[in-house]
């Protein structure tokens, strides 16, 4: 057993319960998730007054629907493509809020530079949800790269909680862009390989 | 994917080209160097705009001076 792995399921047992609550009440899955992005925003406007350790919190709240949902579909029996989609639409939205929240508070303290490194860290965490929808439409899969979503929310939480988002930022803009990278070469790899990106 | 011929230079590229899985003991490693970055790094060296001081790292190099 890891200590990720062993983290892992310390964090799924708690979940669980609250898992069982859900289907016993017949919640939606596709509510969940859209509590999730209200409760997101909720934490976006705690970034941006500065106040990390109640972003934090409601952080984690809010990722506990996100979590949620796809296995309260599973229970209810209630998964479908457009509640696959709603939900990575619904991602985006709670992702770019997060850095907003950020970026307005840097831009509050006066700070150019770090109101870049966040636009920055934002472009590159979309463009590695993009590159692996994109390249899934031509490939079979392209889940390469370190820095994907759940990876993002646990170091923006550890970074509220600590107080050390710049550091989380930096580590959030370069594997980002590493991410990215991984997925353009794997794709033009396996592309090339069966030879369809000469037709591109 | 062609893996580099060296050691060294099979880390850089496998720690670059990331294809593990989560709950794996690279995965790990990769953690536990993501947070001795954001932790121990002094705020100041990285401009924090919200947290100030020298950190652990800059705390030990005072007590080496």
């Amino acid at each position: 057993m890891t200590f990720t792995g062993l983290v892992g399921r310390i964090c799924l047992f708690p979940l669980r319960a609250i898992i069982r609550a859900c289907v016993v009440l017949q919640i939606h899955p596709n509510v969940l998730t859209f509590v999730g992005v209200l409760i997101n925003f909720a934490a976006a406007w705690a970034l941006a007054l500065g106040r990390f350790v109640t972003a934090g919190f409601i952080m984690i709240v809010a990722n506990i629907f996100d979590f949620i949902d796809g296995k309260v579909a599973v229970e209810l029996g209630q998964v479908s493509e457009f509640g696959g989609f709603w939900d990575s639409v619904i991602d985006r939205f709670s992702d770019i809020a997060l850095f907003i929240g950020l970026i307005y508070l840097y831009s509050h303290l006066g700070r150019t530079d770090y109101v870049m490194i966040t636009s920055l860290a934002m472009m590159f965490s979309i463009m590695t949800s993009y590159t692996r929808a994109r390249a899934e439409s031509l490939i079979a899969k392209c889940k390469v790269g370190f820095m994907e979503r759940p990876e993002r929310i646990v170091l923006f939480m550890i970074g509220a909680f600590t107080n050390r988002m710049a550091g989380v930022l930096w580590v959030i803009l370069v594997l980002s862009i590493f991410t990215v990278a991984d997925r353009i070469i794997l794709t033009y790899r396996e592309l090339r390989t069966t030879g369809r990106e000469a037709v591109v | 994917m062609k893996n580099p011929a060296t050691l060294p230079g099979r880390v850089l590229w496998n720690a670059f080209f990331w294809t593990y899985e989560r709950a794996t003991w690279q995965y790990d490693l990769m953690v536990i160097a993501i947070l001795a970055f954001v932790w121990l790094t002094p705020p100041d060296w990285l401009g924090d705009p919200t947290a100030h001081g020298s950190g652990p790292i800059g705390w030990l190099l005072d007590r080496l001076r």
